[in-house]
C-alpha cells in the first residue's frame, strides 16, 4: 500500500516535472507568461485604491487584507493549474472519448488525466500569491499557513473542477455548466464575504466552496484559529475524496469514441 | 464589399445554432454583475447619495452597460483564432483566397457577436430592471444616438484585439499581451466611471481606448446630451481611423515575414 503511493506521488512530480520541461521549450514564451501573469495580476490593484479611497473598509477587511485575500486566491488557482491543470478540461476529454490512453495505464487513472498538462501562466499566478504574501503579511508562521492553505485551497479547488468535470459523464453540456462554475469561484475569490449576504454566503461556504479555498484561509492568516484550520483540513479531505468518488462512479458511464491518438 | 455580407450573413446563420451555449454563459455574466451589485450596495451603505457624481442606481448601470459590451462582444475568433492561425501555418489557406484575411476576419466576428450581443444586452437589461429599477433621466428618443457609439467602440475593440493577435507574426505567443488589453478595459473602463479616478489621470484617460470602447457609450445612455454625443462621435471616429490603419500595417508588414513548412 505504502509502495503503491509512493509510486503515485512520484509519477505525479514526474509528470509536472516533464510538463513544465514542455513548456520551458520556448524561454522567451515561458518568461513572458509568467512575467505578464504577474502584471496582469497587479493591475486589480488599482480597483481596490480606488474603491478603498471611497470607504476605509470593504466587507470589513482593510486593503492590505483584500490584498492578502487576492493572493490567497492567485496563489491556489495558479498551483491548481500548474500541477492539475487537465481537470480544467476533462468535460472536453470525456465528450470526446480521450480517456482511452489513461486508461490502460497501470496507475490512478483521474491522477493521471489530471496531471497531464499544466499552465505556463499559472506559475505566475502562484509567484503573484507569494509576492503579496511577501509585501503585506510576511513573517514565519504566515508563510507556513500561507503554504498550506494554498495546498488545502488547491486541492479543493481541483476536487470541485473534478466534480462539475464529471457532469459531462451524465449531461452532455456538461461543458459548458463546468466552465461557468469554475468561473464563479473565480469571480467570488477576489472579493470579501463580507459583502454578500443570507443564502449566498452559506452557498460561498458549501455548494460553491470559495469560502474554504479563500475566504477561511483569510481569516486564518489574519487571526489564527485552529478550529478554523481543522474544518478547513476537514472539507478538503471531504471534497477530494468525494470528487475520487463522483469521477469514478461517472467513469462507469464512459465509452470510447474509437479516437486514435498518441500521447507524446 | 458582397462577399464579406455573405460571409456576415453565413457566421450569423451558424452562431444562431448555438444560442443554448450562449444562453448558459449567462451564468457567469449574472454572478459578475451580483457581485457588483452587493459591491456598490455595501460602498454606498453609508456614504453620500453620490459617488463623484453618481447615484447607487447610476453606477450600477454604467457597470451593467459596461459589461453587456465586454460580455457582448467578446470573441475568441479575434484573440486566439488569429494568433492560432498564424501560429501554426493555418493562415496559409486565408490568404490565398479571394478575400482580404483581415476583411473575412471582420465579418465573421460581426456575424459571430451580432446574437450574443442582443442577448446579453436583453440579459442585463432585465437584470438592471429586476435589482436596481429603471434608470432616470433615460428617454428613449435618445436611444438611435446612443446606438453608433455603441456599434464603432465595438468596432474600434476589435480592431485593437485584433492588432495585438497579428503581433504573433513577431512574437509566437500574443495571449499576455491580450491580457493586458483586457485587464485595462476592465479595471480602468469597466468597474468604474473615469470621474472615480484621481484628477490627474482623468485627461490622459480620455484619451486611451477605454474613453471611446467602454465610458463614452456608457456615459452617454446614463446622462445624455448631443455635444457630448458629438463629441464621443468625433474621437471614435479618429481611433477607428488610426486603429485601422495600424491593424492593416501590422497584418501587411508580418505576412511578408511569413514562412510555412509543409502543410
Amino acid at each position: 500500500m505504502l509502495t503503491a503511493v509512493k509510486n503515485q506521488w512520484r509519477v505525479l512530480f514526474l509528470s509536472l516535472k516533464y510538463n513544465v520541461m514542455r513548456e520551458m521549450t520556448n524561454h522567451v514564451t515561458f518568461i513572458t507568461n509568467i512575467t505578464f501573469m504577474i502584471l496582469n495580476n497587479a493591475t486589480f490593484v488599482v480597483q481596490w485604491l480606488i474603491l478603498f479611497q471611497i470607504k476605509s473598509d470593504v466587507g470589513g477587511y482593510s486593503l492590505n487584507d483584500v490584498l492578502v485575500l487576492w493572493g490567497i486566491a492567485a496563489s491556489t488557482f495558479g498551483l491548481s493549474h500548474i500541477m492539475f491543470h487537465r481537470a480544467y478540461d476533462l468535460p472536453e476529454l470525456i465528450v470526446n472519448g480521450k480517456l482511452d490512453a489513461f486508461l490502460v495505464q497501470p496507475k490512478n487513472v483521474l491522477l493521471g488525466v489530471i496531471s497531464s498538462g499544466t499552465s505556463t501562466s499559472a506559475i505566475g499566478d502562484l509567484l503573484y500569491g507569494y509576492l503579496i504574501l511577501f509585501i503585506f503579511k510576511f513573517n514565519i508562521i504566515n508563510f507556513i499557513l500561507f503554504t498550506f492553505l494554498t495546498i488545502t485551497g488547491m486541492l479543493i479547488l481541483t476536487a470541485f473542477a473534478v466534480i462539475v468535470g464529471s457532469l459531462s459523464f451524465w449531461i452532455t453540456k456538461g461543458d459548458l455548466i463546468s466552465n461557468n462554475l469554475n468561473g464563479v469561484i473565480v469571480h467570488f475569490s477576489t472579493y470579501p464575504d463580507g459583502i454578500f449576504k443570507g443564502i449566498v454566503r452559506l452557498i460561498l461556504y458549501t455548494v460553491i466552496p470559495v469560502g474554504m479555498i479563500n475566504y477561511l484561509p483569510l481569516k486564518v492568516i489574519l487571526h489564527f484559529d485552529p478550529v478554523q484550520l481543522l474544518l478547513i483540513t476537514a472539507f478538503t479531505i471531504f471534497i477530494t475524496l468525494l470528487a475520487f468518488l463522483i469521477f469514478y462512479k461517472g467513469l462507469r458511464r464512459y465509452s470510447s469514441s474509437n479516437l486514435m491518438s498518441a500521447r507524446i | 464589399m458582397k462577399k464579406y455580407l455573405f460571409i456576415f450573413k453565413a457566421t450569423f446563420m451558424e452562431s444562431l445554432q448555438y444560442v443554448m451555449n450562449i444562453i448558459l454563459g449567462f451564468i457567469t455574466f449574472f454572478i459578475v454583475l451580483y457581485v457588483f451589485l452587493n459591491l456598490w450596495d455595501y460602498i454606498y451603505s453609508d456614504s453620500a447619495s453620490l459617488i463623484s457624481g453618481y447615484s447607487k442606481n447610476q453606477m450600477i448601470w454604467y457597470v451593467i452597460l459596461t459589461e453587456i459590451m465586454w460580455f457582448g462582444t467578446r470573441n475568441r475568433t479575434l484573440t486566439n483564432q488569429i494568433a492560432n492561425d498564424i501560429k501554426s501555418g493555418a493562415i496559409a489557406y486565408g490568404i490565398n483566397k479571394p478575400y482580404n484575411y483581415i476583411f473575412y476576419m471582420i465579418a465573421r466576428n460581426l456575424g459571430e457577436v451580432a446574437i450574443k450581443f442582443v442577448l446579453f444586452l436583453g440579459a442585463g437589461i432585465i437584470i438592471g430592471y429586476t435589482f436596481v429599477g429603471g434608470l432616470p433621466g433615460f428617454r428613449f428618443v435618445n436611444l438611435p444616438f446612443i446606438v453608433i457609439p455603441f456599434l464603432i467602440g465595438m468596432l474600434i475593440n476589435s480592431f485593437l484585439q485584433m492588432s495585438i493577435s497579428v503581433l504573433s507574426f513577431w512574437i509566437e505567443d500574443s495571449t499576455p499581451f491580450q491580457w493586458i488589453y483586457d485587464k485595462m478595459i476592465i479595471v480602468l473602463g469597466i468597474l468604474f466611471p473615469i470621474e472615480m479616478f484621481p484628477g490627474w489621470a482623468q485627461p490622459i484617460m480620455k484619451l486611451t481606448p477605454i474613453f471611446v470602447v467602454t465610458y463614452a457609450p456608457a456615459k452617454l445612455v446614463i446622462d445624455f446630451n448631443i455635444h457630448m454625443f458629438l463629441n464621443v462621435l468625433l474621437i471614435q471616429g479618429i481611433y477607428a481611423a488610426v486603429s485601422f490603419v495600424i491593424l492593416m500595417g501590422l497584418y501587411q508588414k508580418g505576412v511578408k515575414r511569413l514562412n510555412v513548412n509543409g502543410g
